[in-house]
């Protein structure tokens, strides 16, 4: 499973990089736009879930569950420093998709119990896109926290992110992570259609 | 037949995702299907098949499964 996280450059703006997803193949996009105001996100949102919507796609926001449930997006995601996952299923229900950034097992175990539906673990490494302090994990943080939800019987999807690169995703998919989470990495290629086509072809088992 | 579903063995009836969507009470909206690492838009479920040993992962808002 290949997450689109939207992004910008010079070249491309937020609608532009889910567009190059979607043309690439790629079924499930979340829409992240920290620092802007539900106003800016709106107009933004709306577009993207209707061209999700065409191609049956999946269409989650980074936080702003409000704006989820006023659109009617398929869920939203949590960052720790976001809404609690409790709260939010309070506001959204039990007919929207909520996502979770875990760093450790603990973290996903709390998520599990406040009703997450997927997990997005990481930092796989140091990235510059998200100023967090959390520590890496790498490939055996990855297999430490499967092995854990395993022995705890918490089956949740889980997806790996932060600073992954095509050639990390054979490992990490290895461990039995069940899919990856990715944003500047496809926007940096020279044909970012061709590079999310190929990317999603290095999933396939 | 014997598939892995969210990392978990399990035993099902159906043979495609249609199927398997109405064997598991699948809902209507805030879900999302991927077998071996690729999503499965809702209109191609009818067309796809799910063979023995499939890894299949099932994000779903209702609570369960």
């Amino acid at each position: 499973m290949l997450q689109f996280i939207s992004h910008y450059t010079e070249q491309y703006s937020y609608l532009d990089s889910i567009r190059i997803a979607l043309q690439g193949g790629c079924r499930w996009i979340q829409l992240r736009m920290k620092d802007a105001s539900n106003d800016e996100v709106r107009p933004i949102a709306i577009e993207a879930l209707q061209m999700c919507k065409n191609v049956g796609a999946t269409f989650i926001i980074d936080d702003r569950v409000e704006l989820v449930k006023e659109i009617g997006a398929d869920g939203v995601h949590l960052g720790k420093n976001d809404m609690p996952i409790n709260e939010a299923r309070k506001v959204l229900g039990e007919s929207f998709i909520i996502g979770g950034t875990a760093n450790t097992f603990e973290d996903v175990k709390a998520h599990y119990e406040a009703s997450a539906n997927y997990i997005g673990c990481g930092p796989f490494r140091f990235t510059t896109t998200k100023k967090n302090l959390s520590p890496v994990l790498g490939l055996d943080g990855y297999r430490n926290i499967i092995n854990q939800m395993r022995d705890a019987d918490i089956h949740l999807p889980i997806i790996a992110i932060g600073g992954i690169t095509a050639e990390d995703i054979p490992a990490i998919i290895q461990t039995g992570i069940n899919g990856i989470a990715l944003s500047s990495t496809i926007l940096r290629a020279a044909n970012p259609i061709e590079e999310m086509k190929r990317i999603i072809n290095i999933t396939k088992p | 037949m014997d598939i892995k579903l969210n990392n978990k063995k399990t035993s099902i009836a159906s043979c495609t995702l249609q199927e398997l969507a109405q064997e598991m009470s699948l809902p209507e909206k805030g879900i999302a299907v991927a077998i071996n690492n690729q999503m499965i838009p809702r209109t191609e479920w009818i067309n796809t098949p799910i063979t023995e040993g499939a890894d299949i992962v099932i994000i779903k808002a209702a609570c369960g499964g």
